[in-house]
């Protein structure tokens, strides 16, 4: 794809018109482009980043920037261009980063500004939204409810299934209610689990806990993953990312071997080395190249509408040729429908930038994310752990229950990882033993042997309820070098998720004594993460890069900003697309039901573009 | 022209793809890394095609009722290594002497080129010469090119004679598919009949020596020969260019960042007791993977799925031998030996272990 960062690629453009002009190459602008092109349509996709991750040289480049970093964290190999700054974790403790985080308290995650999205340093999880998250309002009272319901998306989510490449087996996914289409099944087989999976499950399944009234039973369970595995029927894994041509001079496309399947790099996030893991690119390769257009280094500043019909006529990007630099020449971007793809902060963003969708009120609100607790203990026998991908499991009977009427549902993540992401393990569990305990020789290798190989780490997500407070906002003050607003955050976690993150910590605790896991969890000793105080205790939360609800879907024009096919209410040529149509987000990772959401809206597209 | 003389030439097929594997491996992993970025990708590719081809021919010879072998002493490869052209495979580190080794490999029209400069060299370090099955069916003197061409041939003329049906009579159960062969040149074909045996050996023919007048084939990736050949004159084709003569950028190759492995080394030279236990495991980890691909191709598909750990763990035990300098061999470092050598030597041959 590197010849999309040239120039004249860039120029010819602004006399074009095409049929559709996608702001965003991350997963959604890639479904929709790659929808779009083999349905015959032109697309323009102007991609805000540059496209180094989409060359495989360029892509082993990350790889080795990864391997340079002294600090391992997700944005470690993806480091942003000048003039598109992104959020970065080290950043929340600091408050000084792209966001402005006007409280009151931190919002505690990233994503990535660079072709590909934030799929580049995502770790996989692909579990669908529950049935009943669809209805929360109206089987709980709480929160809103989806215009649509599981059954109108369902289709979708086995269609998302297909092109993310989703290794699960439905056998262990039908519970709580969640039910597929007869004869489905995912397109590869479950990632096998992991040592420390198998012993926690013979350990767990079957105990129960309490959440209020309600008494649930407990089962380790394998989660849909969006990394190679064992192909069924004829599905065939999409591997590394590598589309140089013979006689192009620079190779010959032979990295396409590389990732068919997961080789347990444990390096999942940031990077996955061999590309097992599903990233965008991949999506957009298999766009057809002769009517898509991609222009990487462009970034889209403001929509135009005309004054009289109310759409949109063009986009304003920004184009820059050095990513050091700030230097830039400005073009208009012309198609007959237009879709925002750009990432749910960054949609509200380009909207309030563009002094549009307010006519509801709710542009920018209802931001939300799953505030996570770490638990991390010792297991009395070695488990195995900083081996495979960084999770395999999960325990998924906390998603539903009656019990959402009184505070948030959970999902609790198993690691794989130690704890690598609490406490910075195995790198401080060497400082630890040298320099606060003394040891050397023989007995430092045996005591990194002894408790290395024991380390067990839980990540607790909890469901967070769309609230209007929660909000991005843009403020003249504060604009990035190319003098485009950087979102203002104003984030709070409220009564109902913070007794879930009460009740989540309850829970791994539970476990932990049920498995004999000594607990070792102790956020003062362990990385930086912001905490909120909660009945006396002090709950430390991290970020999941789970942003939604920022421009929310709905029936009544005067309580969303889309319609149920992410159409903006208020400028009907124009789409967007993404987690920030969320109504409410559940407990699943939102990547599986947005790619779910961009086919069905994509469907709807190339029907309407035909008429 | 009898199914017994097929059975015969596709145990040898199998025998002769296996035994190209580990020079490429040597070739591989001897670059340092982050050096040689090109020519990693080049050899990477070649080597998993060449595991690809292995795979092929023993689908080919177990659809018509085969078995075939290559773990125990008599049936795994032993270095150096004659191939039907008099091709000499030779255990070297990535070098101008392996690219030349690489070029006649395929390439069976290839004359080499006698002026690599380690070529003289090496000639020492031949003791003795391991003839290759497919030599040793050979009723006279053949090259891979005819070797294949008369296999191919011999399937035609006994499926005429007995009929299809009858001559491939071997449980479909035995075959190799997508599901457990992965990540190399492609997916293997099931083969079931005479249509699928000669897509099969196609594509072995097609993938290894390819159409010596067209550099591409038909995915339009560069072939082999034409692979090595980029490194050799250390320059790309461009689409435009002459056979022989590429023309595009430089393929960044560098001979000087390899480990300089000794030749066709064995663990008896390894003196020094870490480097020799280094050896022992890598050939313990050779030799059961041998013994997982023996299972894989006996009614044990899955046995592939262990086969990868073991793969990681050759790879491993061969990194440690090749960043190692070996006393007394004048600056040239350890590298693996291929040698058969299984953990239980007592039951050799019948160690399928398959938990990983």
């Amino acid at each position: 794809m590197s010849e999309h960062r040239s120039d004249e690629r860039a120029n010819g453009i602004d006399d074009a018109q095409h049929d559709v002009v996608v702001v965003g190459a991350g997963i959604a602008g890639s479904l929709v482009a790659k929808r779009l092109t083999q349905a015959g349509f032109s697309v323009l996709v102007l991609e805000a980043g540059p496209a180094t991750a989409a060359a495989f040289d360029d892509y082993s480049n990350h790889v080795q920037a990864f391997y340079a970093a002294t600090s391992k964290g997700p944005e470690s190999a993806w480091p942003p261009a000048a003039g598109v700054p992104q959020p970065d974790t080290a950043d929340i403790r600091t408050g000084d980063g792209y966001f402005v985080q006007a409280g009151p308290l931190p919002y505690g995650s990233t994503y990535t500004r660079l072709q590909g999205g934030s799929t580049l340093h995502w770790l996989g999880v692909s579990l669908r939204m529950l049935p009943e998250d669809f209805q929360l309002q109206s089987s709980y009272g709480v929160g809103r409810d989806w215009p649509l319901d599981y059954w109108a998306l369902e289709p979708f989510y086995g269609e998302a299934e297909h092109e993310i490449g989703v290794a699960a087996d439905v056998v262990d996914q039908t519970h709580l209610g969640l039910e597929f289409a007869p004869g489905y099944d995912y397109p590869m087989h479950r990632i096998p689990p992991s040592y420390s999976d198998r012993l926690l499950a013979a350990a767990v399944d079957g105990m129960t806990v309490n959440l209020g009234e309600d008494q649930l039973a407990l089962k380790v369970r394998n989660y849909p993953a969006a990394r190679n595995s064992m192909p069924r029927g004829d599905y065939r894994p999409v591997g590394a990312v590598d589309q140089r041509r013979a006689g192009q001079g620079d190779g010959h496309g032979l990295a396409r071997d590389l990732g068919q399947r997961c080789a347990g790099n444990t390096a999942c996030t940031p990077i996955c080395p061999i590309q097992a893991k599903y990233n965008a690119g991949k999506t957009l390769a298999q766009a057809d190249g002769r009517t898509l257009q991609v222009v990487a280094q462009a970034v889209a500043s403001k929509i135009q509408l005309d004054p009289v019909t109310g759409e949109v006529r063009g986009i304003e990007y920004q184009r820059y040729d050095d990513p050091a630099s700030a230097r830039h020449t400005v073009h208009v971007a012309r198609g007959r429908v237009y879709v925002l793809a750009a990432h749910a902060i960054e949609n509200a963003k380009l909207m309030l930038a563009s002094g549009l969708g307010s006519a509801s009120g709710m542009l920018g609100r209802n931001l939300m994310d799953h505030p996570s607790i770490y638990g991390w203990g010792l297991a009395s026998h070695p488990v195995g752990p900083y081996r495979g991908p960084l999770s395999t499991s999960g325990i998924d009977d906390l998603r539903g229950g009656p019990f959402r009427a009184r505070h948030a549902a959970l999902r609790v993540d198993v690691g794989n990882d130690g704890w690598r992401a609490p406490t910075g393990a195995p790198d401080s569990t060497v400082t630890d033993a040298v320099a606060n305990r003394g040891l050397f020789g023989t007995a430092l290798r045996e005591h990194l042997r002894s408790t290395l190989s024991r380390h067990v780490r839980f990540s607790l997500n909890v469901e967070q309820l769309p609230s209007r407070s929660n909000r991005v906002s843009i403020d003249p003050r504060y604009v990035d070098l190319l003098g485009n607003p950087r979102p203002v955050i104003n984030y709070d976690i409220d009564e109902y998720t913070l007794a879930g993150m009460a009740a989540a910590k309850r829970v791994y605790q539970e476990v932990f004594r049920r498995a004999g896991i000594k607990d070792c969890t102790d956020p003062e000793q362990g990385v930086w993460f912001p905490s909120v105080a909660y009945q006396g205790d002090t709950l430390h939360y991290h970020g999941m890069g789970h942003f939604a609800g920022t421009h929310v879907m709905g029936n009544d024009p005067a309580q969303s900003v889309v319609d149920t096919d992410q159409r903006c209410w208020e400028h009907r040529n124009l789409f967007l697309v993404g987690s920030g149509s969320f109504p409410t987000m559940g407990t699943s990772n939102p990547t599986l039901t947005l790619a779910a959401l961009a086919l069905r809206t994509a469907r709807h597209l190339a029907k309407e573009l035909s008429t | 022209m009898t199914a017994a003389r097929l059975k015969e030439l596709l145990a040898a097929a199998v025998k002769l793809e296996l035994a190209t594997i580990p020079p490429y491996l040597c070739a591989l992993y001897s670059i340092r890394p982050g050096s040689n970025q090109q020519a990693t990708l080049v050899l990477r590719s070649v080597v998993v095609e060449e595991m690809l081809h292995m795979v092929l021919a023993a689908n080919v010879l177990n659809a018509i009722g085969g078995r075939p072998q290559v773990a125990g002493r008599e049936h795994a490869p032993h270095y150096p290594h004659e191939l039907p052209d008099g091709v000499i495979l030779d255990l070297l580190p990535f070098s101008p002497a392996a690219i030349e080794s690489f070029l006649q490999v395929e390439n069976p029209q290839y004359l080499p080129t006698l002026t690599a400069p380690d070529s003289a060299a090496l000639q020492v370090r031949r003791p003795e010469l391991h003839t290759s099955h497919a030599v040793a069916v050979s009723e006279r003197p053949t090259t891979i090119g005819a070797f294949y061409q008369e296999i191919t041939e011999t399937l035609k003329a006994v499926a005429a004679d007995i009929g299809e049906p009858a001559l491939f009579c071997g449980d479909p159960a035995r075959q190799i598919g997508a599901e457990f062969y992965y990540a190399g040149g492609g997916s293997p074909t099931r083969v079931t009949d005479l249509e699928s045996a000669c897509r099969a050996l196609d594509e072995v023919v097609d993938q290894g020596e390819g159409d010596i007048l067209s550099p591409y084939d038909a995915d339009g990736d560069l072939a082999h020969y034409f692979r090595f050949q980029q490194l050799k004159y250390n320059r790309s084709y461009l689409a435009a260019d002459e056979i022989g003569t590429p023309t595009g950028p430089a393929m960044g190759v560098d001979f000087k960042t390899v480990y300089p492995m000794l030749a066709n080394p064995r663990t008896a030279e390894y003196d020094d007791p870490d480097l020799k236990a280094a050896s022992v495991r890598a050939n313990h980890s050779w030799s059961q993977l041998l013994q997982q691909l023996d299972a894989a191709f006996d009614g044990r598909p899955d046995a592939l799925l262990p086969a990868v750990h073991t793969m990681f763990r050759l790879r491993d035990a061969m990194l440690v031998l090749l960043a190692n300098p070996l006393p007394d061999h004048h600056g040239r470092h350890a590298g693996p030996t291929f040698e058969w050598q299984p953990f239980t030597t007592a039951k050799a041959g019948t160690n399928h272990d398959l938990s990983p």
